[in-house]
């Protein structure tokens, strides 16, 4: 038997060799001893990938590139839009975590070099992951993206929490991992192909009465759903959330949800579409519950870490309505609020960053306490972000909350729209909270006991703030709001990638 | 022989893996019953790449065992790091971060 070689179209791969070609020269030029460039032209050098990344991504927009295409087989990557704009989504986070870590503690005690290139890998593997029409390739993206992070949780390695937290995602994603494999294994059985148009076909025959292919979808929305932190297996979230360093934890947040959500779209609006009386009301009550207990357990937290990890579960709810209805409205609304999320999010975790290297308090809410007084250029961002977070009109949260009812009402699922208003009303609680700490109480002034000790050898250049905190807590905060009144440019982004999977 | 046999093996193999991960306290037995859950995975992926007759199985076996050494080269460079401190490698110890 002749094996050829599969045709690489090298031109719709270039997304992703921008990233990992970036990795290595990152990794290459951290191994310089002088001081300059490892602390300034290696943030300099990952920021130029990411850009790369975004570029590429632009201008291969429309082409709908298939990479790697063996003889007689489907491509096993596809850089449609869907893929396309969740490498937008990641390349934006990825320079705005670049910029946040740039003098943070993370990259200077793991080396820049490696800090860096792990940032890139991890992203090149999200970009895998959300573009892969096959089994295999879906595997592995999801451990390309997972295991760097799992180093990057851990990259504070003086701190304890840092370690632990490390420890913990580590157990828990490859929990998640071996148990998303199984539901592989098991689909790859019933339907007896790893390509996702192969198991289209070899499900639509059996769907519903096969009892190796429902165990096998079952056990892959439960792998995924670690990944995206759904309830009931999200507890890693909040650990894992406040025990990372800040800047790679707002990595997580925004990049990897848009990937596992960019593969859940992909897997089973592609692959098991013919199943979707199936797993639609499992997800459907997920989502209920996910929205449920992400709203009810942020409400009582005074880390501002752990309430916006447990609000990234109750977005996560809101996000799978668009999944539930298998729509091309669906698939829309999902994207645009994935892109919105990431805005809303990166302007909270630049504050965050910012108060932790000026207050003692950390993560604490009582470090932005007052700070509209004192910092309106921090306030504002974070209120705005808040705001949207919680879906109030004018924000670009509002539009994407709207566009994920609209498509949950559209599908026939009315009653997951109403579990949506009714988690962000109860979302308001706890969001408002933060804003009322900001703008009506004092600026907490005193050192307390309780407040975290700084860490020996830290900047003391990094107790000042800094221009480009200021600079991504800014531009992001501006985003929301014109994305919240001027949505079209974003929508039509939206709807092309909603059209990409070929759905009604 | 029947596909059966295997699957059975498998599932056992993967449920004797997610126990071990849900009852062991120390971080380097649950690293093991990680180990378990993906190599009960790839019996699975063999045996129906068997049954099929495609090699889509087997070349996926092959990737999760890659996989599966960089995952257990993490975990343990993190146990260690976690002993050159001096903290306890007990996962119910670890209580730093809770709620």
């Amino acid at each position: 038997m002749k094996h050829e070689a599969p045709n690489i179209d090298w031109a719709g791969l270039s997304p992703v060799i921008a990233l990992l070609g970036g990795a290595i020269v990152v990794l290459l030029a951290g191994l310089l001893r002088s001081r300059l460039v490892r602390e300034r032209a290696v943030p300099f050098l990952a920021i130029v990938a990411f850009g790369a990344s975004l570029g590429l991504g632009i201008w291969q927009w429309g082409e709908d590139a298939q990479v790697f295409i063996a003889k007689g087989s489907q491509a096993t990557l596809a850089f449609d839009e869907l893929t396309l704009m969740v490498t937008f989504i990641v390349a934006v986070a990825g320079i705005a975590t670049v910029l946040l870590s740039w003098r943070a503690l993370a990259p200077r005690e793991a080396a820049h070099g490696e800090f860096y290139a792990l940032l890139l890998t991890s992203a090149a593997g999200m970009v895998a992951m959300a573009g892969a029409q096959n089994l295999v390739t879906l595997f592995l993206g999801l451990e390309l993206l997972s295991v760097p992070l799992y180093v990057l949780c851990a990259t504070e390695m003086r701190r304890e929490r840092s370690l632990e937290s490390g420890l913990k995602y580590l157990i828990i994603g490859s929990t998640g991992s071996a148990v998303f494999l199984y539901g592989l294994a098991l689909i790859y059985g019933a339907t007896g192909g790893t390509d996702l148009r192969e198991i289209a076909t070899g499900a639509a025959g059996e769907a519903g009465g096969d009892v190796l292919l429902l165990t096998g979808i079952g056990l892959t929305i439960v792998g995924l759903g670690f990944k995206a932190s759904v309830a009931p297996f999200h507890q890693w979230t909040p650990d894992g959330y406040e025990g990372a360093p800040t800047p790679v934890t707002a990595f997580m947040a925004v990049a990897t949800k848009a990937a596992a959500f960019g593969a859940m779209l992909r897997l089973l609006d592609v692959g098991l579409i013919d199943a979707q009386p199936d797993w639609a009301p499992l997800l459907a009550i997920l989502a209920t519950i996910t929205i449920v207990v992400g709203n009810v357990g942020a409400l009582g937290q005074s880390s501002l870490k752990r309430l916006l990890a447990w609000s990234s579960v109750a977005q996560a709810g809101y996000l799978l309505a668009g999944v539930v209805v298998a729509s091309s409205l669906g698939v829309s609304a999902t994207v645009f609020y994935l892109a919105v999320y990431t805005m809303m999010n990166l302007a909270a975790f630049a504050v965050i960053v910012a108060r932790e290297r000026e207050t003692p308090w950390g993560d604490d809410i009582a470090s932005v306490a007052g700070i509209g007084v004192s910092r309106p250029a921090l306030a504002w961002p974070l209120t705005i972000s808040m705001l949207s977070l919680a879906g109030l009109p004018a924000t670009a949260g509002f539009i994407g909350k709207f566009y994920l009812i609209d498509a949950a009402v559209d599908g026939g699922y009315t009653w997951l729209g109403i579990v949506i208003v009714i988690g962000s009303m109860i979302s308001l609680a706890y969001y408002l909270r933060v804003v009322a700490a900001m703008w009506m109480r004092a600026e907490v002034a005193a050192v307390s006991a309780t407040a975290q000790p700084r860490l020996a050898g830290a900047d003391p250049e990094a107790e000042r703030p800094q221009w480009e905190l200021y600079l991504v807590a800014i531009a992001a905060g501006a985003a929301t709001i014109f994305f919240g009144v001027i949505p079209s440019p974003l929508f039509d982004l939206a709807t092309a990638a909603g059209r990409s999977l070929g759905l009604l | 022989m029947n596909i059966n046999w295997y699957l059975a093996v498998s599932a056992l193999v993967f449920c004797i893996g997610a126990a071990g991960v849900l009852v062991r306290r120390n971080p380097l037995v649950i690293l093991l019953c990680l180990e378990l859950m993906l190599n009960a995975a790839n019996l699975a992926l063999i045996a129906f790449s068997r049954m099929h007759g495609n090699g889509d199985g087997q070349v996926f076996a092959v990737i999760v065992m890659v996989v599966a050494a960089c995952e257990v080269c993490i975990g343990l460079g993190i146990v260690v790091a976690m002993y050159r401190r001096r903290l306890p490698i007990d996962v119910d110890e670890m209580r730093e971060l809770h709620g």
